[in-house]
Order: C-alpha cells, then structure tokens, then sequence
C-alpha cells in the first residue's frame, strides 16, 4: 500500500498488537481485509533479545537500583529487568491512581507484541465448569458462550501457537491439541505419583506456548531458560514474530507504531465508529485512522479507558456503555497461597549446565468440581503452578569454606503456588481520573479494586492443601504461605467490558461486539464474564479468532 | 517508593510531559537508541571494575577495606577464588552508589556494627584483628540464637546476626552473580544444554 496510511479508509483498525490484537490482524487481513494495525510502542527487533547474555555482563548484574527510578510498579514483576527494562512502560509516563489502602499492580509493555513478549506462557483451556459457573452455583452471570463455541477456535489457536503439553482427560481442564510435553523432575514424578495416590488429584506438565518440535517455521526450544528477554529461535510465542508478521506478509496490514491511541471517533449523525485518534508517541502530533470496524485489543484496561475517553453526546459515561457495566467487574486472579519444602532424600546436587526448562507442573482445579462436594468455605477454586529440583543452595548457613561446599551441595526444593478465581464484582472498577493524565495528556484511569472474603478463602485453603500435597510426596522444612497479594500481581487482568445476551448487563455481545456501536468491537480480556482461575491468554486468543471469523463473515455479507 | 508515592509521582506525569517535547525533537533515531537497555544495545559492562586506577564510589577507605577482608572471610579463596579476587568490594560500591540513602545508610550501619563490636571486645577495629579473633567475632554473629534451655526464655534480641546476614547477602549476591561465581558453581560458559531429560526412573526409584 503505496499511499499515506493515514489518507485511506481501512476495513479494520486494531488498536494494541500483543497476543489478541496480533491474531486479529492476521485473520482479517489474511482474509483480504485492509487492516491497520496500532501499536502503542516502537517496533522491536531480535538484536535486543539477551537470553543468551551472562548477568556478570551488566553494570549491576541484573540487580540495578537505576530501574526503579523509572519503573518502581513494573519492576515488581520478574520479567521486568536490568535485560529488557526499557521494554516496559516507564511508571512516571504512565501514571493511574488507586483508593487510599486498595493498591493495584498494572504492568503494562509498550512496544510491538506488547506484553506477550515476556509473558508467562501458560496455556489451558477453560471448560463449561467455568463458562456455566453461575448456573451451577448461583454466583455472577453465565457467559453467553460455552465450551462448544470456542472449542474450534482453541483448535485454531493451539494448532498455529504450538502448546506442548500431555493429554489428561481432567474434568475441569479440557486436553488441547499438544505439542510434545516436556518432561518432568524425579520430585515432580514423585508428587505427581503421590498426590495421585492420596488424595486423587493430578499434577501435570505445564501446558505452555514453547515449541517442543520445529513448528511454523520455529525452532524447538533449546532450554536456555529466560524466555522473558527474548528468544533468538522463537520457540515461545509472541505475537511479533509469528501473528503480526503473517499479518504484513498477507500485503493487508500496515503497521503503525508509536500510535497512543486516545480515543474513538464517531461519524455524526450516525451511531458508527469512524476510526480512532492518536497521539504520535515521539513528535506529539494528533492523528486520525479513518476505518469501518475499531477493534481494540489494547489489554483489558486499556480498551476500556479508550471507551471511558470517547464519551459522546448519546454516550456520555463512556462510549457504547448504555448498559453502565463498562469499567465494571473487573478481575485478577488471586495469588500468595502455596508451600514450600525440600526432598531431603534426594540426593542429586544442582548443575549449572543443566538445560534450564522453562516451565513447571501443574495443578488443574479440583475443588468444587462435579465430582468433589461443595466446599463449605468458597465457591469456585484454584489451580496450582510449581516444580521440583536441585538448587544451589544460597541460603546455606554460616560463612567460609563451610558455606562455599554447602551452596554447591544445594538443597532439592519443591514449591506450589496458587492462582484462584476472581469473582466478577461490581465494585471492582475502573473509572477515569479527573485530575490524572499521563505523558501524551490522555486521562489515565483510576482502579479500585480488592480481593474479597472468597479470594481471601480459596488462599487459605490454597496453603494447606498445598503443604498436604507436599507432605504427601516426603518433604520436610515444609513452610506455608496463605498471603492474599495485591490484585494486578497475577498480570491476569480480565473484565470491565463483559459480554454478555442482556444489553442492560453488559457492554459486548458473543462475538465482542458492542451492543451499542456495531461496528465497535472490544476483543481482549475486557470480554471476560469470569475469570476462572486456569490462566487466560489462550482463551482470549480463541475468543478474538472467533469474533473475527465472525466479523469477516458479516463483511462478506456487506453487513458492516 | 512507595505506592502513595508513585501515585503523587503520577500527578507528575504531567510535569514531565512537559518537558518530553525537547526529546521528541531529537528525532525518532536518537530516541530508539535511547529505548534500549544498555545490555539490549550490546553493552558489555563485565570488566568495567577491573580498572587499575579503581576508587570507590560510596564507600571511604576503611570502609572499603573492611569490606575486603569480610568478603574473602565470608568467601575465601579455596580451590577455587575467593570474594577478594572476584572484586566483591568493587561491585558492592558501584551498587551502593545508586542505591536509596536508607539502603546506603543500613548497609554503613551493618559494616559499622561489626567493627563496633570489634572495638567493644578487642579495642581495635575488625580490619585490624588477628584471624583467630575476627573468626571468634564472626561465629558470635553468624548462627541464630536459641533461646534459654533452662527458662524457654527468648534470647536477646539479636542485631549482630541480623547485620551479619544484611552483609552475607549482598557479598554471596556479588560473589555468586560474578564470573569467577559462575565458574565456582561449575557453569561451562554454553546457553543451551537441552534438551531437559527429565526423571527416568521407575516408580518409587527417584533420587
């Protein structure tokens, strides 16, 4: 497309290009679609990938104080580092505000792939046990799909993604289409034997977007460990590399970068998206994309802040938020309930030249399944993620040649962790803040949200079972933890524009359309009814492959 | 910071939009070398603190030599090198310089306490003890105490190893975390050893 991006009218905008806004792109556009796709950040390159870079090569070695100054809320995250800081948005840039005593954690990337990145790469199915929750147990609102809608779409999804993981035929944790699983420690053997034995339940691989065998053009994964620094043989997957690229590749995506998008714009007289504006991230000049369809997948929150700062006449509290829901009910997963211990009879010693697998094992939900009883204390539940190995062991007591010998002979660990369910309540919200804008002078968003008695519940039966479990497998030194950490710690942020068939409930429709504007599409986790507690990047892929087949086929049929 | 903090250093954010079109007009291949870490544009810092004419940035002379000596007793040289060739004392600095004045000032008082204590026992300072005295002093601050066995009665309360630990912490973080560490803990200097193998034992045979 030789002309000047911002002259044409596009078929489609997508706003954000991570793990939903990258699927979008590529489908629309590999269906013949003009497709513009938004970034918010720059473009990013495989020569600033530094998996393969020593710590001792760093001014600080990965412990660099300078990071905080400009990232204090992202550097609580892990992957935030002295690596790869500068992929994460700069805290001072990108303000929010929270209620005194209610803090909110929100990591946020600004550059092309956004947050997938650097994700987690968990990957699980959710089943009618979550998208029929409140049917079974009276809590919330059903979602208007159920597993047999998106079951397809999870084929699609997996199939291209490339999820190594092993089949298990688990009730609440329906199996996908895996790649080959990665293996197992002797201690996660073991636990998964014994808690197997003991109480029923299973522990598997974890099920995680790194390809175990060449895949699309991808390379198997060589176990070098810190995928969240980038990976020279793309073997985890992020959306640059793989949905964005076969978006361009198609000839029907143009890619804008830097494009802070502030809001969407409406065609007078008539109650259709126009396009949106932004703010050019570097030069500071307004600009407009002129499109048939906006399609925002600019991650939970900021989808809906867009929304919040369109407000029109006909939409004074938000666009396409007649119902009022928008901003409502927004979720994250609950975390701080675990165990850890050691397998003192274990007797192999840590090695550093050891691949490093980039991934755990993992705990499906077994309470308040179909075939457990109700719990007496909470409703819904928790999975668990964890692992087992040697480890070098640099809380060794003492000083001296005592303390060199004992780190090398290291300690076998064994830890649990949960994630539960965050139950969609009203007065989790976000809304605008009037007196707050951030670099670019778009009003940035206001979060009041808690973890309630439920959460605070699912924790601590979290840290009992988990100490059970490990007990169960022969560990000792076992130590719990039933901490409730601040919601935004999970990075599972969903809600706040749920679909839903009741146009005075919810802000989009089963295909993530605004049941207000139709042409107006939310695709990210915004869409979230629930939030089960299984981690949702791939159900929020699946769910905007579906809207977009859906949205293709209404094009089709000239619908748009 | 904290959160309380970021929220007022967010009604900032304004003020330093202000100031962000001076950089914007750099042009957009200026502000793209500034968006990568030093490390992502190839930065190699890894013999930056081996410079002969070295000074410390944070810490005064007795200070640094204190440190010296604490180090190669926490991790002495063995078969392998100790905290002092690994230039523990250096890196610490360099971290200490950046770091908050809180953090500043409780690592100073952690290495003050030691050689308080030094000077209470032995009326000199721990830089200047024989090895046998330093070592007496360090067991008196490395192990938790126990409470009384004949009373229960909790222990004092227990500064020296709490400081102890402060200082242990940071030099096995810049020992272990330097090259000479990674080599200490058998590291063959390749990325990738794949692919994991995983148990292959049979049931009830894991070790």
């Amino acid at each position: 497309m030789g002309q000047d991006p911002l002259l044409q009218t596009y078929d489609a905008v997508v706003v954000g290009s991570g793990a939903t806004g990258g699927w979008a792109a590529k489908q629309l556009s590999e269906a013949g679609l003009k497709v513009a796709l938004l970034e918010a950040g720059r473009a990013v390159t495989p020569r600033e990938f530094t998996e393969h870079l020593p710590a001792y090569k760093l001014k600080y070695r990965d412990h660099s104080p300078e990071v905080l100054r400009t990232r204090p809320i992202q550097k609580q995250c892990y992957a935030c580092m002295e690596y790869n800081y500068e992929w994460f948005v700069n805290d001072l840039e990108n303000p929010y505000s929270t209620p005194t005593g209610k803090p909110f954690t929100w990591q946020r990337l600004r550059v092309l792939g956004g947050r997938s990145l650097v994700w987690g790469r968990q990957s699980y199915r959710m089943s009618d046990n979550d998208f029929k929750a409140a049917s079974r147990d009276g809590y919330g609102d059903d979602w208007p799909i159920s597993y047999a809608d998106l079951a397809p779409y999870y084929d699609i999804v997996e199939k291209y993604v490339g999820i190594s993981g092993a089949a298990e035929n688990n009730e609440m944790l329906p199996d996908g289409r895996f790649l080959q699983p990665m293996k197992m420690s002797c201690g996660e053997v073991l636990l998964r034997e014994r808690v197997k034995a003991k109480f029923g339940h299973t522990v598997t691989i974890g099920r995680v977007a790194i390809v175990t065998e060449n895949h699309n053009g991808r390379l198997t994964c060589h176990y070098c460990g810190p995928c969240e620094r980038g990976c020279m043989t793309f073997s985890y997957f992020s959306s640059p590399f793989t949905t964005v690229k076969d978006a361009v590749a198609s000839g029907n995506c143009t890619v804008i970068t830097n494009a802070v998008v502030s809001h969407v714009n409406m065609d007078d007289g008539s109650n259709k998206a126009r396009g949106v504006t932004y703010v050019d991230r570097l030069t500071r000049q307004v600009k407009e994309v002129r499109a048939k369809s906006v399609i925002l997948c600019a991650q939970a929150m900021e989808s809906t802040r867009i929304l919040l700062n369109s407000s029109t006449r006909e939409y004074p509290n938000g666009l396409a938020n007649s119902s009022g829901a928008l901003g409502h009910y927004l979720m994250d997963h609950v975390t701080g309930g675990g165990a850890t211990g050691r397998l003192r009879d274990f007797k192999t010693l840590p090695n550093a030249n050891e691949p490093h697998r980039p991934n755990g094992v993992y705990v499906p939900r077994f309470r308040n399944t179909p075939s457990s009883p109700r719990h007496s204390r909470f409703i819904r539940g928790y999975g668990y993620q964890g692992g087992s190995s040697a480890q070098f062991d640099f809380n060794a007591e003492g000083y001296g040649t005592t303390l060199k010998h004992a780190v090398k002979d290291g300690a076998y660990g064994i830890s649990l962790g949960a994630f539960g369910e965050s139950l969609a309540r009203w007065d989790n919200y976000v809304s605008i803040d009037p007196n707050l804008k951030d670099a670019w002078g778009i009003p940035s968003l206001h979060i009041n949200m808690t973890h309630g008695d439920n959460e605070a519940a699912l924790m601590e039966d979290a840290g009992s079972s988990a100490a059970e479990f490990l007990e169960a497998a022969g560990a000792k030194d076992i130590h719990v933890q039933f901490n409730v950490e601040s919601p935004g710690m999970a990075i599972h942020e969903l809600g706040t524009a749920r679909m839903g068939n009741d146009s005075k409930k919810s802000v989009l429709n089963s295909f993530n359309q605004a049941h207000d504007v139709k042409n107006l599409f939310v695709m990210d986790g915004a869409s979230f009814v629930s939030s089960a507690c299984q981690n949702p990047t791939l159900s929020m892929m699946a769910i905007t492959v579906r809207a977009c087949t859906n949205l293709i086929d209404r094009f089709r049929k000239n619908e748009v | 910071m904290k959160r309380r903090d970021l929220i007022r250093a967010g009604v900032l954010g304004g003020a330093v939009a202000a100031l962000r079109p001076s950089v914007a007009t750099a042009g957009q291949n200026a502000a793209l070398s500034s968006e990568l870490t030093p490390a992502q544009s190839g930065v190699d810092a890894s013999k930056d603190l081996d410079a002969p004419g070295w000074k410390p940035l944070f810490l005064d002379a007795h200070q640094n030599e204190t440190l010296i000596v604490l180090s190669d007793l926490i991790i002495p040289a063995t078969d392998t090198p100790g905290a002092k060739e690994a230039l523990v004392n250096r890196y610490i600095d360099l971290v200490l310089a950046a770091e908050t004045r809180e953090t500043q000032s409780a690592f100073l008082n952690s290495l003050g306490y030691v050689d308080g204590e030094s000077i209470r026992r032995y009326k000199n300072a721990f830089l200047y003890l024989a090895r046998e005295d330093q070592d007496d002093l360090l067991h008196s601050m490395a192990y938790p105490h126990n409470p009384s066995r004949w009373t229960g009665e909790a222990a004092a309360p227990d500064p020296g190893h709490t400081h102890f630990d402060a200082l242990k912490r940071r030099i096995m973080t810049a020992y272990y975390s330097s090259q000479i560490g990674q080599k200490e803990l058998g590291w063959d200097g390749a990325f990738a050893h794949g692919p994991y193998l995983g148990c292959e034992h049979p049931e009830g045979d894991h070790k």
